[in-house]
C-alpha cells in the first residue's frame, strides 16, 4: 500500500472512513462560515449607526436618501427591518446630533447652548429623544423636551440661543429630563434647502457644552 | 490537511459574500414587521387611522415629531385609483406616498395643492391615461400622483405648533377621506 508510511501508528481500521470524514466536515465547515458568516454580517451591518449616504453638517447628520427608492440596499433593508415610513424630501428633511460641536457624546447630566441661524424652512423642531428617535418622556419637569420655530424667540439679527438644560432657563430652554445619553432631533418643513441646492452647504447651529452637572 | 482548511475557509467567506448580498437584497420582499404589516393590524385597507406614536406600540414614522399628528391609508390600485379628500385650513400639512415596501415614492406639501384643501388621486400611469381621456368633474381640482405600483400607503401629515391647535388639526386628519374611485367616463354635457 502507498499510503501505509503516511500512518506510523498503524494502518487505520476503516481506510476510506478518514477522507470521507473529513470531506464532511471539511464541507460543515464551508457551510457554517458562508451561512453563519453571511448573516450575522448582515445583522451587524444593519445594526451599525453611520450608514451609506449620510450628511453630515457640524454635529448634525441626515440621511436624505433614507426610505426613497434612490437609497443604498443597507438603507433599504434597514427600513424594511424596522418598518419606518420616512418623511419625504418636499415634506423636510430631518437631522440628528448625538455630539456636540467639539465631538462630545451628548449627555443629559450636561447643559448645552444651539446657537446659531437656522436654514430657510416653514417652520423646524427641535427636540430631545433616544437613540430611536423618539421624544424622551418628560419624566415630571413642567414641560415636554420640544420646541418648535413658532415659539422660538429670536435675537434682532434672526439668530437663535437655545439653552438645552434640566434647569428652567430663560428664554428659550428645552428641557431635558433624566440622565443618560440623548439625541437631539431637529426637523426643517417645507424646506427649499432639501431638493436644489445641496443639503451639504446648509449652515446649521452649533451645539456648545456650557458645562456638566455630575 | 492545513492547506486543505485554509481553501475550505477561503470557500466559506466566499459564500458568506454571497450570502450576505442575497439576504441584504431579499430582506425588504421578505420582512413582515414592515410598514405595510405594521398598519394592516391597525386598520383595513382604505380606512384612515391615526398613527401618531403610542408608548408601548412599535413606531411606525422614523423620526416621529412630537408637534405632528399623522394618519395613513392603505390603498390597492387592482382595484381602482386612489382617491384621498379631505377640508384643509391647518397651519401646514404634507402628504407622501409610499410603495409596498415603505419606500417614500412621491411627496408634497399644501404648498401645492388649490386652496390649502386636500384632494389628491394616486394612479398607475395606464390608469391616469384612462383618467385624462375623460377627467370627471369631482377631479377638476386634483393633484394627481402617478406611481407605477400596486399597493400602497399614503401619509398625511399635520403640524400642531401648540396645544390650542390639537382640536383643529384633529378635525382636519379625522376628516380625511380614502376611498377607491373607478374612474368613469364623462358625460358628454
Amino acid at each position: 500500500m502507498p499510503a501505509a508510511g503516511r500512518y506510523p501508528g498503524g494502518r487505520p481500521r476503516c481506510p476510506s472512513s478518514r477522507p470521507m470524514l473529513r470531506t464532511v466536515s471539511l464541507a460543515a465547515l464551508i457551510l457554517t462560515l458562508a451561512v453563519g458568516g453571511g448573516a450575522l454580517s448582515v445583522y451587524w451591518a444593519l445594526g451599525a449607526r453611520e450608514g451609506v449616504g449620510a450628511v453630515a453638517i457640524g454635529p448634525w447628520v441626515s440621511f436624505p436618501d433614507l426610505g426613497t427608492p434612490g437609497a443604498d440596499p443597507y438603507s433599504k433593508a434597514r427600513i424594511a427591518r424596522q418598518g419606518l415610513l420616512s418623511l419625504g424630501l418636499a415634506e423636510g428633511l430631518t437631522f440628528a446630533a448625538d455630539r456636540d460641536s467639539d465631538g462630545r457624546a451628548l449627555s443629559r447630566d450636561c447643559r448645552y447652548e444651539i446657537e446659531g441661524t437656522f436654514p430657510p424652512a416653514r417652520f423646524w423642531t427641535l427636540y430631545a429623544a433616544d437613540a430611536s428617535h423618539r421624544m424622551l418622556p418628560p419624566q415630571g419637569l413642567p414641560r415636554r423636551p420640544a420646541l418648535n420655530s413658532l415659539e422660538a424667540l429670536r435675537r434682532q439679527d434672526n439668530s437663535l440661543s437655545i439653552a438645552v438644560a434640566r434647569q428652567a432657563t430663560p428664554g428659550n430652554w428645552l428641557a431635558v429630563p433624566g440622565n443618560g445619553p440623548m439625541v437631539l432631533v431637529l426637523t426643517l418643513y417645507d424646506t427649499p434647502s432639501a431638493s436644489s441646492a445641496g443639503i451639504a452647504d446648509l449652515a446649521l447651529p452649533a451645539i456648545r457644552e456650557i458645562g456638566c452637572d455630575a | 490537511m492545513l492547506r486543505q482548511v485554509s481553501y475550505a475557509v477561503l470557500v466559506g467567506l466566499v459564500g458568506a459574500g454571497i450570502v450576505h448580498i442575497v439576504i441584504l437584497l431579499r430582506l425588504p420582499a421578505f420582512s413582515e414587521r414592515d410598514a405595510w404589516s405594521n398598519l394592516a393590524a391597525r386598520a383595513p385597507l382604505y380606512q384612515v387611522a391615526r398613527i401618531s406614536d403610542r408608548p408601548g406600540a412599535p413606531a411606525l414614522l422614523q423620526s416621529p415629531d412630537p408637534f405632528v399628528d399623522a394618519v395613513a391609508c392603505r390603498f390597492d390600485l387592482t382595484e381602482g385609483i386612489a382617491h384621498l379628500s379631505g377640508p384643509g385650513g391647518v397651519p401646514f400639512w404634507s402628504a407622501s406616498v409610499y410603495d409596498r415596501n415603505g419606500q417614500n415614492i412621491y411627496s408634497f406639501t399644501d404648498r401645492t395643492a388649490t386652496s390649502g384643501a386636500l384632494d389628491f388621486v394616486v394612479a398607475t400611469p395606464v390608469q391616469m391615461t384612462e383618467v385624462r381621456k375623460a377627467l370627471p368633474q369631482e377631479f377638476r381640482a386634483s393633484v394627481f400622483v402617478e406611481a407605477p405600483l400596486e399597493e400602497g400607503i399614503v401619509v398625511i401629515r399635520s403640524l400642531v405648533p401648540d396645544e390650542s391647535y390639537r382640536p383643529e388639526v384633529a378635525a382636519f386628519l379625522d376628516g380625511i377621506a380614502c376611498r377607491s374611485v373607478l374612474p368613469e367616463p364623462a358625460g358628454l354635457d
